[in-house]
């Protein structure tokens, strides 16, 4: 303590002096090391980023996108997926049949220009000379012979990857199938044409920016069309807070980085196309998904009724009451009355309040459901607001869903 | 004659030669910056000399300056040295102004927006040279402050300094202490993790106690029931306006009154009942230049120059994951110096504890000068207060202690033990479990189970004999029905456990034990447990680690553990019965997963 109170003035001079010295010293050390510090506080929090997108990944995603990002048979696509990063199987061998392509129009040429010499009629060449050039147009013919040879196997190198990728294909690697049946009519090999066109995800679906900006968009605000791919999704949902989603934007760069970080570069293989599972991946059991799901409802009620009728739909309570409490989740609001009429009594309450009223006069008690699920906001009961409820139940479900859950409410 | 309508430095070369007109101009000059020194002055102070001129020109710079005329012109030998002041009241200066400088900096980089201060941190940390630094010390300065403001109002209550007629010095700088814990906890807040949005909202909530005004003062400050964009921006403005508007006002106040009489000598030094501060005898005087003014630069080197080391190698300022409202972390406390307020909560009534308590206490140390009216200065004669003086301290470590998370918060054991050996840095600390290096984190399952067999056991056997019993009584399966439920890929479930790598792993090892040494401690609530570490691959970089702990459920009441009369935990029994008729106990798993990613580095 006494070295703070050093006793002469040059002494405290100097000691004030050494210190502010050093300081700067420590400081300009510090600022020459910032640009290595800087450098590695990214990598480290890249890393950080990467392990909080797969945690969100794990929770959240997981579900349709399978837990190693391989996709989930019919729900959506698979996401550690080299058509995604555009990583090309055949790209080597494609590479190498046009480099041999090249050699051999300037061999060929080489051939040209040494005939067109020999058959000179106005200045043919010494005997010497011609001699020399059918030695040197042999030498030539044995190249292109050569070159011939290589692109030959080559060629049927990409064709053996090209169909080893068939069972890629067959489980469902490139969602729009249908452009790769068209392509099949015309002879040539589609998966070959297939990638000529659709070669990457992002060229497949018109995107004009870079991955990463894709991926962020489609987690911000989710996507249309999936429904239609993959008959069992329900869709992506917009993920964002901005979009109406649970999480903020920090949180969708971590996911973004998650993705990103399956990217394997020029090391993806055959292999890794064929893990992929999306729509077409044999069930567990073997057999393939066979039939288009079965047409939704609709929220023509005289229409649904009409086909119970001639179809012989009969529904079954037991499996409305899993579709009404878990699929749907009907419960999560019809359970006490506050928000929804509640569940129970929904029988009686319909056949002794509703069906008195002069509107319901020569409904049925299924007629009155079926219009209450399909078209919510033809009536609603007095004391409840408008427009609480979906209006798509309809459309999500199918005929024998629907008859099911108007068997369990008319238990209740 | 010059062609200028006023004298000018050319009249002086011509008159007098060019290097007497230069000396004379720079003489004159150094004599106006440093309001009444010349050069000749300066060159006598800095040497020690006497000064050779009279009037002392050194009392000018005092008299004429703006700066000076704040300072005192001289001091008294007695409170010059360590004690009596121990240099804290200097310190707290000291660090207002060196929080002011770092603050500004920061500032620059700074925007006080949910969606963007976080990134602005990041921002600072990975692509402002030295902006680290900056934070550190900015961190590190600001919880300095509190300190030494804190003891220096011990150190004024220990030497008696309060009394009259010092009583308002003592009240302003009472101020000042209040206003410095509210800066340092506004500036908690600002960095948008989750250290910052929990120890506010917890800092935060004790405001809602106070009756009445609780919910609308909490509103105010929060600007919205929960802390958001508002509460942030509110913050912000407390921390960078409205505070140190304050501060400096009182700062002002504090330093004027404490010119106007005169540092308090040691008490032993004055008659009892005199206060002969502003009498310095003529043989005590030590002149401000150039004693203390060379004290004061060589304190203010040898200050920054030690904050520089510290920051250098010894702290950096925390900065966890991005605020989030829906995850609550373990173990979360108020910042240190509310950390007696917290601990105080913990006995009871949110008012009392939470409000009035702190409230009494600050209003007793407000009114202690008006209180303690007895004239002795003098230790011997102030038994009495000095007693109250430790026990202040006592209490408030004692309540500080109880404020810490581990005291009086009931968190299950397993969770505890996962959190324990899986948390993210913080404070300079980080779970074990994380730092396991990324090439030793080989896949594999691995129990716990494992470690308990004799070491004359082949690894081999004991983990056969560990891996026929789980898969007999249905624990693995359990084991996988978690992890899958945690969504770990089919494809990589383990099949058995594996035994620990310990020659390539040996900190996979380490961990195992001190995960093995964990449970072991909680006999009670955790019978017949073992715990697991899965580890899986995730992506190339990545890998998961699931921790899980599988036990048999025990008997809880009311949070404590069920015992008979041996002591042994009452354990819950199913409707089962193994194949000697025996019940079987509810087996009970808890399981916890993270990523590490090779980058990370945990583990350096």
């Amino acid at each position: 303590m006494n070295l703070l109170f050093i006793r002469t003035i040059e002494g405290r001079i100097l000691a004030g002096i050494t210190m502010f010295v050093g300081m700067m010293i420590l400081v300009g050390w510090v600022a020459i090391n910032e640009e290595a510090r800087m450098q590695a506080f990214v990598q480290q929090h890249t890393g950080r980023s990467i392990e909080r997108g797969a945690e969100l990944f794990a929770s959240l995603c997981s579900e349709c996108h399978g837990e190693e990002g391989y996709g989930a048979g019919d729900r959506a696509p698979g996401l550690n997926n080299p058509h995604l990063f555009g990583y090309d199987p055949v790209g080597l061998q494609t590479a190498a049949v046009t480099n041999a392509n090249r050699a051999l129009v300037r061999l060929n040429k080489s051939v040209d220009g040494l005939l067109a010499e020999l058959t000179d009629s106005e200045e043919p060449p010494s005997e010497e000379r011609q001699n020399e050039i059918v030695a040197a147009i042999a030498d030539l013919e044995a190249q292109i012979e050569e070159q011939n040879m290589a692109i030959a196997g080559t060629v049927a190198e990409r064709i053996a990857i090209l169909e080893s990728l068939d069972t890629a294909v067959n489980n469902g690697l490139f969602p729009l199938w249908d452009t790769v049946v068209d392509i099949e009519q015309t002879g040539d090999n589609e998966i070959e044409v297939f990638f000529n066109t659709n070669g990457t995800r992002l060229a497949q679906v018109g995107w004009a920016g870079d991955l990463q900006g894709y991926i962020v968009t489609t987690l911000i605000h989710g996507r249309p069309g999936s429904a239609r791919v993959y008959p069992n999704s329900t869709g992506m949902a917009a993920w964002s807070q901005t979009a109406g989603g649970p999480l903020r934007q920090d949180q969708i760069e971590d996911l973004a980085a998650y993705i990103l970080n399956w990217d394997k570069g020029a090391g993806w293989t055959t292999e890794d196309f064929i893990a992929v599972a999306q729509y077409g991946k044999p069930l567990a059991d073997g057999s393939l998904p066979s039939e288009p799901p079965p047409p939704p409802a609709g929220d023509n009620v005289e229409g649904i009724l009409q086909r119970w009728q001639a179809e012989e739909v009969i529904g079954s309570a037991v499996s409305g009451e899993l579709l009404y409490d878990q699929e749907f989740g009907c419960t999560d609001c019809h359970r006490d009355g506050a928000s929804a009429p509640d569940t129970i009594g929904t029988a009686a309450r319909i056949r002794d309040e509703r069906l008195t009223l002069p509107q319901f006069a020569d409904y049925t008690l299924e007629q009155y459901l079926v219009e209450s699920i399909t078209r919510p906001g033809d009536y609603v009961v007095d004391g409840y607001s408008s427009g609480l409820m979906p209006v798509n139940f309809g459309a999500r479900m199918t005929d024998q869903q629907l008859a099911d859950i108007v068997a369990f409410l008319l238990t209740q | 004659m010059t062609i200028l309508p006023f004298p000018s430095f050319l009249d002086d070369v011509k008159e007098k030669g060019f290097k007497k007109a230069v000396f004379e101009g720079i003489d004159d000059s150094v004599e106006r910056l440093t309001a009444g020194l010349n050069v000749q002055d300066l060159r006598e102070a800095f040497r020690g000399e006497t000064a050779s001129r009279r009037p002392n020109p050194r009392l000018t710079p005092h008299a004429d300056g703006f700066w000076l005329h704040m300072r005192p012109s001289y001091f008294n030998r007695d409170v010059t040295g360590m004690y009596p002041t121990f240099r804290l009241g200097w310190l707290s200066s000291y660090f207002v102004f060196f929080e002011t400088i770092t603050g500004i900096l920061l500032m620059l980089w700074y925007t006080p927006s949910p969606e963007i201060a976080y990134g602005d941190m990041l921002t600072i940390l990975s692509n402002v040279p030295l902006g680290q630094l900056m934070r550190d010390m900015h961190r590190l300065g600001a919880e300095f402050m509190v300190a030494v403001v804190a003891m220096h109002m011990m150190r004024t209550w220990i030497t008696g300094s309060y009394k009259k007629p010092r009583q308002f010095t003592w009240f302003t700088g009472l101020l000042l202490l209040v206003i410095t814990g509210f800066l340092s906890f506004s500036g908690y807040l600002l960095p948008w993790d989750q250290l910052s949005l929990w120890a506010v909202t917890i800092g935060a909530s004790m405001a809602e106690a106070t009756p009445v005004v609780g919910e609308q003062v909490n509103l105010l400050l929060r600007g919205a029931p929960e802390l958001g964009a508002n509460g942030l921006l509110r913050f912000y403005l407390l921390h960078v306006l409205a505070l140190p508007a304050l501060l400096f006002v009182f700062f002002g106040v504090h330093y004027y009154k404490v010119v106007i009489h005169g540092h308090s000598l040691p008490p032993q030094k004055e008659n009892i009942g005199e206060d002969t501060a502003k009498r310095v005898p003529l043989d005590k005087r030590v002149y401000f230049i150039p004693d203390m003014l060379t004290y004061e630069m060589m304190w203010l080197g040898a200050t920054t120059f030690i904050i520089t080391v510290l920051c250098i190698w010894f702290y950096h300022a925390p900065l966890e994951n991005h605020a989030d409202p829906q995850v609550t972390p373990l173990g979360t406390t108020a910042p240190w110096y509310f950390l007696w307020i917290q601990g105080a909560l913990k006995l009871g009534d949110k008012f009392f504890w939470g409000v009035a308590f702190p409230t009494i206490a600050l209003g007793g140390l407000a009114l202690l000068p008006y209180l303690d009216v007895t004239p002795s200065r003098r230790y011997a004669h102030r038994r009495f207060m000095l007693t109250i003086a430790s026990l202040l301290i006592s209490v408030t470590t004692i309540l500080s202690y109880m404020g810490l998370a581990k005291f009086a918060v009931q968190t299950s054991a397993e969770t505890e033990i996962v959190h324990e050996l899986t948390f993210e840095p913080a404070h300079s600390k980080v779970g074990i479990g994380r730092t396991i290096p990324f090439d030793q984190m080989i896949v594999g399952a691995y129990s716990t189970a494992q470690l308990h067999y004799a070491d004359d056991m082949a690894a081999s056997d004991a983990l056969a004999a560990i891996n026929a019993e789980v898969s007999a009584n249905g624990q693995f399966d359990q084991m996988i029905q978690e992890l899958k439920d945690q969504h770990v890929g089919a494809n990589q479930l383990p099949l058995r456990f594996r035994a620990i790598p310990a020659a390539e792993a040996p900190t996979l090892m380490r961990v195992m034990e001190e995960f093995a040494h964990h449970l072991e401690a909680e006999p009670k609530e955790l019978p017949n447990v073992w715990g697991a570490l899965v580890i899986t691959d995730n992506q190339g970089s990545l890998k998961r680690l699931d921790w899980i702990v599988s036990w048999d459920s025990v008997l809880i009441e009311g949070g404590e553990v069920q015992t008979d009369e041996a002591g042994d935990p009452i354990l819950v029994y199913s409707d089962q019965v193994d194949a000697a008729g025996n019940p079987i106990p509810v087996r009970r798993i808890f399981s916890d997963h993270l990523f590490i990613h090779e980058a990370s580095a945990y583990f350096d």
